[in-house]
């Protein structure tokens, strides 16, 4: 029998959240990342932008994270979609990643999407 | 002609971790069909579950492919698999393997070693090295090796 593995989040860049978008559902994992421009203590959530987009951040279920404001985090966690179609992560992990090449991970990202989606096909065809 | 690559920790991403199949040749290898045959793996990724037993440390490794599970195994003092090692050695590795677990926390991201094998149907590590890196693009550079290899080296593509 398998073991119940946790869901993979799929490290997205915040462009890539928009209503139409595939990642863009009630429940999706997702690893974000952005720096952080506000924060309330009240509420404890956040929100990070990257470019001009921006996401709002459920930071509760972090305990061992200090935020600050102006550096760059990741998060991991699920995405809420709220009555008003504004979407929040719900943050499960998240660490600062201050000094990291933004432009190395969005072409990355791409990257490593093309090699996993050849190996999908490779895999299909071989089933065939 | 299988191209062994046991004796080294292949970089693999989680996807390709959990789509290894036994070799029916070669006993605690597994193959990806590509050729290549990998007994030992690397991977790194941010940590998301932690499992503390008194024997071992179960942990899971999110690299957004997937989630592999590593085990850290903690009884070097008291399991019979040790027992022919010289004292100082067996002390040595348990002190180690507590100052790794001490270190695995969730949110963490960490680079993993280990031998790869199957455990009730589910592809998962067991640990030789874990450490946390600090680097905020070890994990970009880990998923560009893993891409690069497994275009060049372990065909998983080809």
């Amino acid at each position: 029998m398998a073991h119940p593995q946790t869901k993979s989040a799929a490290a997205i860049t915040l462009q890539e959240l928009y209503p139409s978008s595939p990642f863009y559902k009630e429940a999706a994992s997702i690893r974000v990342t952005g720096m952080l421009r506000g924060y309330s203590v009240e509420t404890g959530i956040g929100v990070i932008e990257d470019g001009n987009k921006s996401l709002r951040i459920g930071t509760q279920h972090l305990k061992d994270l200090s935020l600050r404001v102006g550096s760059v985090y990741q998060f991991i966690g699920e995405l809420h979609i709220e009555p008003n179609h504004e979407a929040i992560l719900q943050a499960r992990t998240g660490r600062n990643v201050d000094g990291i090449d933004m432009n190395l991970y969005r072409k990355t990202i791409g990257l490593l999407r093309q090699f996993l989606e050849a190996g999908n096909k490779k895999n299909v065809v071989n089933l065939d | 002609m299988d191209r062994p690559l046991q004796d080294t920790h292949a970089k693999l991403v989680a996807r390709d971790i959990h789509r290894l199949t036994q070799s029916p040749t070669e006993a605690n290898s597994f193959s990806l069909g590509c050729g290549a045959l990998f007994s030992r793996v690397e991977t790194v990724g941010t940590i998301v579950s932690r499992d503390m037993t008194p024997k071992f440390l179960k942990f899971e490794v999110d690299d957004g492919t997937g989630c592999v599970t590593c085990v850290l195994w903690l009884n070097q003092l008291t399991s019979s698999y040790f027992s022919r090692r010289d004292p100082s050695t067996i002390l040595l590795l348990s002190s180690t393997a507590r100052k790794q677990a001490a270190a695995v926390r969730i949110g963490a991201v960490a680079r993993v070693r280990g031998r790869v094998g199957s455990y009730r149907g589910a592809m998962q590590i067991t640990v030789t090295v874990v450490v946390v890196e600090r680097d905020p693009n070890a994990e970009i550079l880990h998923w560009l090796e893993c891409v690069r290899l497994g275009r060049s080296c372990y065909r998983i593509q080809s």
